[in-house]
């Protein structure tokens, strides 16, 4: 026997089917690009921006985030059902297609077919159990939308529809094939085992009789056509246009450097508008991510703001913008989105992290920051104020003098770059690191290694100013610009080669926001500037075994992608890692990004306590940073926590400095 | 050396501090008159002449009528210092007067030494001392520089002053001071609370210390973090600068963000029970104690005063 | 209404001071400079008052070295219309009434309805100059202002004075008017960034300063930094003792316990 089937078995195959069939799919093809222009002219409401620069990357990286599911599949669950459903749907439209193109291409007009024998046999088999897969998902996906419901899950009648027109679509495909199969294919076994589930669904049927079947199927072969068409017209009016826009979101995406900020042109007399209030204020792809978004609320389970109880959620945020374009494009963007709300974002990251979707939530919290305060000198509070003036006018966000700054270097024998310039590494110390007691002991621990290395090392001194960042992400550009052109200048005079810094955020402004300034001297972080002192020998490390737990500053780890060498470092001093359930690119902020670091906390709970906790949590009495931000922010947090004598926080380099072999010390 | 000293009445009420215009006198062993827009119901104990005009008549804050008055008695008294406090009568009168004088004006005089005025400057970072280069000076002294040991005493021979002098500016009534709520930027004495005081019930002793000082209290970061304080009390970068004559740091061992918002203030006392803590570097004093010790028995010694 | 703005440039209170070669006043090395606190708020009332009566003009004046002009910059950025600078690179030394009768001279030229300057500067705090100005102008002066109206059907000023313990005195006044100005008088603002690309077009004037019009009236004998009032003072032993030396210390260093 021959293993296949009669393509259009029972509705025909002539003009009849044909017409009608061909001319509802061009009315769903019309349908679907008129939605389509419409939202494109949406979209270009934004202002201009060039993605589609490195094409190859682009489309690798879009094929990658599509057909393999790469960012979606990364958090299990609904994740790994979202991924095994596009799958398995994925197969049945390759089905589809190639039936479409046996029966009215190749063998209408070639007399060629190719769904015969083994293929067609795995072919069959391939398709059911595809479908049965998708089945599964969807209802698990239900499951999960519908009863357990997820603690910020946001279920719209959009959900509804696409459930309810996906479950209708597979079910509808299985009695058609089963009232076929129960008309053709129950007498033939050996055939019918190939498509299983059909089967079983033609064994259901059986008792109607063929007259009974036929209608029935004639019945659900065009209301599965009709179905499916009203899937391709309800792509973009419904969240369906997530297959289109998300999947090129992946080619729109940001292709770094991570967290770099765009620069605004201040040179420009004409510019009269800073920063973002209004639709038009934002950029193309900050509209289109608002059709990217799915609402699968990934950002606001990660994002330490709403996790405290404070009235951020990216995904509000970016939905909130959607409505904005789509429904009202007039209305104020800070108005709607609220000031409290963009005021409390961290910039940890977590939430663009995460995004499977492409969305660039930083870029519009930031633009919005921009028009609080270029255009209105508006700041989360008078503190913030009074420190952004304390910039101005000494240099430091802390108002200490700006002559004392290098002041802490006195007992340690090195000099300022004014007084000696030939040194092997600049040390860019940053404010924290001149003026707090507690942070000059970490950077007074990072010299004193660098001397047991035999690396001489040099700092600004009083010519060193804060590097702009807690500026900048509050949305002061100007002051942030000022500062970052004034420290390139003062860099650039001594020739420097290679800078080293203690602060993540000072090492990711210089090595990458200060590239626009035309900088681009190398820029190490002091945790891999140890870890290659330690590997290459240079500074020998007498171990010695400890218990920590190691946080993953945001600027470190999201912004820099450095996990690995910190915890190698640790490991190479005796150090024994318990994770925080929160780590690496899923690590918690401790709360001073984006310029925080300045403002009071007045909503919520605090972050760094809720931080603190989880560090005490794993039983290992040492929490290791990275950052003085950060480092700050854990030694408040151990008090406001009341864990004092359960958690000593500390910088990496302080246990590292303990470890020194004592002919090098 | 003749002194004029000019004593304050508001809100019905003469104003004790006179008694340190006197202490200033006394300390310079000057020959003293006294100057005085008030009620003769309510005399200063003082004994000499003192110039008295009708507050009624010439108001409390009158400047251009208390200025003729007060350049009426300079003539007849012919005082080589004319003395004021430096407060908000003082600072507003005094260069009225020094103006139609043509005298030299040395403001908020803190102490004189080798018989030059000294006053501080630059935030009380900096003292200047100050030589007067005309015949006659007209001086502020700052509230609380001079002090009588004891009580004021004597009594006056009034001389009643008028004038016709009409004013250009009228005051129309006093605002009290608002009750509710905290300003502790406002504050001139502020005791603060820091997580050395172990646990929430011990904030009390903190409290107790700063009524017994006439003070607010305030607290670090981790103290409010913690709930035991409530946020308007928070003194630092993130929450309230504040630089009062007097900051009390109970158990506060000072991350940079409490000492940038502190330590502006004219003199801080810190109590730690660790000698090396941060605070040490901008206290004048440090006592090391346990503050739950320490505490009680201080505010109780205060108490007794 | 045609307000002037009396600014002054001091350093940050903050910066590292050194005594001066001739031990008379601070050395300018190393220090930061800022506008005078004070005068941040004068400023701020001044464009309010613009803000509510748009035909004002806000001239801001600046006595001092070059560098002055940055803080006369910050003033337009803020809102002032025009900058004077009047470039006196002595100014530091100049003392009270010699400010003021520059000012009074500048002042004399141009009518203006309303004076507004700090009660006085972060550096030499004599608190004289604002009040001086108006006796030389001979037009009244209300000092330590903490709250300010103007009534636009009346022309009527209402001001509140600080007083000490925290009341205040309510006080009408009329223009003309000398107004100086306590900290927590209104929340100065922060310049907008177009506000600050204006005030680069904005006029900035820079006159030298007239020959001294008065004699000298005080000369400084000395600046010097004060011993340090504990010193860093440790005190340890026993509690009832340190209470004791504590309370002695405050009498002697404070008016706490006055």
């Amino acid at each position: 026997m021959e293993f296949t089937r009669e393509i259009y078995w029972n509705v025909g195959h002539g003009f009849a089917t044909l017409a009608p069939m061909y001319g509802l799919l061009a009315v769903a093809v019309v349908i679907f690009a008129l939605g389509l222009i419409k939202r494109i002219k949406v979209y270009r409401l934004g202002l201009p921006l060039d993605r589609t620069d490195q094409r190859r990357e682009r489309i690798k990286h879009m094929l990658e985030t599509m057909l393999l599911q790469t960012k979606v599949s990364r958090v299990p669950g609904a994740g790994t059902a979202h991924a095994l459903f596009f799958w398995s749907f994925f197969v049945l439209f390759i089905g589809t297609v190639l039936i479409v193109l046996q029966a009215d291409f190749s063998d209408l007009l070639f007399g060629i077919k190719f769904l015969k024998g083994t293929f067609y046999k795995l072919f069959s088999l391939t398709l059911d159990l595809a479908g049965l897969l998708a089945i599964l998902m969807l209802a698990g996906l239900f499951v999960r939308r519908y009863l357990v419901r997820p603690q910020g899950l946001m279920t719209k009648g959009d959900d509804a529809l696409m459930h309810g027109l996906l479950f209708a679509i597979l079910i509808t495909g299985f009695l058609i094939e089963g009232a076929r199969m129960a008309v053709t294919e129950l007498n033939a076994p050996q055939l019918a085992a190939w498509s299983p589930v059909g089967w079983g669904v033609a064994a259901l049927l059986a008792g109607m009789g063929e007259a009974g079947l036929r209608t029935l199927h004639t019945g659900l072969w065009w209301f599965h056509l009709l179905l499916a068409l009203g899937f391709i017209s309800a792509l973009p009016y419904t969240k369906f246009r997530h297959i289109l826009t998300t999947s090129a979101n992946a080619f729109f995406a940001d292709r770094g450097p991570i967290g770099k900020l765009t620069t605004v042109n201040l040179e420009d007399e004409d510019q009269e508008e800073f920063g973002a209030n209004k639709l038009g204020d934002l950029r193309w792809k900050d509209i289109f991510d608002t059709d990217a978004c799915t609402l699968c609320k990934r950002c606001q389970d990660r994002c330490p703001a709403y996790a405290t109880g404070k009235p951020l959620s990216p995904m509000q945020v970016v939905n909130q913008i959607g409505e904005i374009a789509f429904t009202k494009p007039d209305a104020g963007l800070i108005e709607t989105i609220g000031r409290e709300a963009i005021w409390s974002c961290t910039t940890c990251r977590a939430c663009q992290d995460i995004c499977p979707a492409s969305i660039e939530h930083l870029g519009k919290i930031i633009e919005m920051r921009r028009n609080l305060v270029l255009m209105e000198g508006d700041f989360p509070g008078e503190e913030v104020m009074a420190a952004m003036e304390q910039a101005e006018v000494n240099g430091n966000p802390l108002g200490m003098g700006y002559a004392s700054r290098g002041d802490w270097i006195e007992p340690l024998g090195i000099k300022p770059l004014s007084e000696d310039h030939e040194v092997d590494v600049l040390y860019f110390v940053g404010c924290y690191a001149s003026f707090d007691k507690r942070n000059i002991a970490v950077a007074t621990c990072f010299v004193k290694l660098c001397q047991a290395a035999g690396i001489k090392v040099g700092i600004l001194g009083k010519e060193e100013k804060c590097c702009g960042e807690p500026m900048r992400k509050m949305g002061n550009e100007y002051l942030y610009q000022t500062l970052a052109m004034e420290m390139v200048e003062t860099i650039k005079e001594y020739g420097v080669k290679k800078i080293v810094t203690t602060c993540p955020h000072c090492f990711n402004t210089l090595t990458k926001d200060y590239r626009d300034f035309d900088f681009d001297i190398e820029v190490v972080p002091h945790v891999l500037f140890l870890e290659e002192l330690v590997a290459s020998g240079r500074l020998p490390v007498k171990a010695k075994e400890f218990a920590c737990t190691y946080h993953d500053s945001c600027y470190l780890g999201r912004h820099n992608g450095m996990y690995d060498a910190p915890r190698k470092l640790i490991r190479s001093m005796g150090g024994r890692i318990t994770e925080m359930a929160r780590n690496r690119d899923q690590a918690f902020c401790c709360g001073a990004g984006g310029g925080r670091i300045l403002a009071e906390e007045k909503l919520g709970e605090r972050i760094n306590v809720k931080r603190v906790q989880m560090a005490v949590a794993t039983g290992a009495g040492q929490l290791l940073a990275n950052c003085p931000f950060c480092l700050t922010m854990f030694e408040d947090g151990v008090k406001g926590a009341n864990v004092e004598e359960q958690l000593r926080p500390k910088d990496i380099a302080e246990v590292l400095a303990e470890r020194i072999t004592s002919e090098n010390a | 050396m003749k002194t004029l000293l000019v004593a304050e009445f508001r809100e019905g009420k003469l104003r004790a501090e006179y008694s340190q215009l006197i202490a200033f006198a006394q300390q310079q062993q000057t020959e003293a008159a006294m100057f005085l827009v008030g009620n003769a119901g309510e005399l200063p104990k003082f004994n000499g002449t003192l110039y008295l005009a009708d507050a009624a008549k010439h108001g409390e804050y009158n400047p251009t009528v208390h200025r003729q008055l007060l350049l009426d008695v300079v003539a007849t008294e012919q005082p080589a210092q004319i003395v004021f406090l430096h407060s908000s009568y003082g600072w507003d009168l005094a260069p009225r007067i020094a103006v139609a004088l043509q005298a030299a004006q040395i403001s908020e005089i803190i102490s004189v030494d080798n018989g030059l005025p000294v006053v501080p400057v630059c935030n009380a970072k900096l003292r200047r001392s100050i030589k007067s280069t005309t015949g006659r000076t007209v001086l502020t002294i700052q509230a609380g520089a001079f002090s009588l040991e004891g009580e004021p005493e004597g009594a006056p021979t009034v001389v009643a002053i008028d004038t016709d002098a009409a004013g250009r500016v009228q005051c129309t009534g006093y605002e009290a001071a608002k009750l509710e709520g905290v300003d502790l930027t406002k504050a001139e004495i502020i005791v603060s609370a820091g997580r050395g005081v172990g646990k929430p019930e011990n904030v009390a002793m903190v409290q107790a210390l700063a009524k017994a000082l006439g003070g607010e209290y305030g607290a670090s970061r981790p103290v409010v973090d913690a709930g035991w304080v409530e946020h308007n009390r928070q003194v630092g970068t993130t929450g309230s600068t504040v630089t009062p004559k007097l900051y009390v740091a109970c158990g506060i061992s000072g991350a940079i963000q409490h000492l940038a918002g502190m330590k502006k203030s004219d003199f801080i006392v810190a109590i730690n029970t660790d000698k090396d803590a941060p605070i040490g570097e901008v206290a004048n004093v440090l006592v090391v104690a346990d503050l739950k010790q320490f505490l009680p028995v201080l505010t109780e010694k205060l108490g007794a005063r | 209404m045609n307000i002037l703005i009396c600014i002054k440039q001091v350093p940050d209170m903050e910066s590292k001071f050194k005594i001066n070669g001739e031990g008379t006043w601070y050395d300018r090395a190393d220090l930061a400079w800022r506008m005078n606190e004070y005068d941040e708020y004068a400023v701020e009332q001044a464009v309010r008052l613009k803000e509510q009566l748009p035909n004002s003009d806000l001239t801001v004046l600046c006595i001092g070295q070059d560098q002055a002009s940055e803080s006369i910059k910050k003033a337009l950025a803020m809102g002032c219309d025009k900058g004077v600078h009047i470039a006196d690179p002595d100014s530091s030394q100049r003392e009270p009434i010699a400010i003021a009768t520059m000012i009074a001279g500048f002042a004399k030229e141009e009518l203006f309805d309303i004076i507004f300057t700090g009660m006085q500067s972060q550096d030499r705090g004599s608190a004289q100059v604002g009040v001086m100005v108006a006796e030389l102008l001979g037009i009244p002066a209300v000092t330590t202002i903490v709250d300010f109206s103007y009534d636009e059907n009346t022309g009527a000023i209402q001001v509140k004075r600080e007083l000490e313990g925290g009341s205040k005195a309510l006080v009408t006044a009329t223009t003309p008017v000398v107004l100086t100005c306590q900290l927590g008088l209104n929340t100065p603002r922060y310049p907008t960034l177009p506000n600050i690309m204006k005030a680069k077009k904005k006029e900035l004037r820079t006159v030298l300063p007239a020959p001294a019009a008065v004699d000298a009236r005080q000369e400084t004998s000395a600046c010097y930094f004060p011993e340090k009032k504990g010193g860093g003072l440790v005190l340890e032993g026993e509690i009832p003792e340190l209470a004791d030396k504590l309370i002695q210390l405050l009498k002697e260093k404070t008016s706490a316990l006055a």
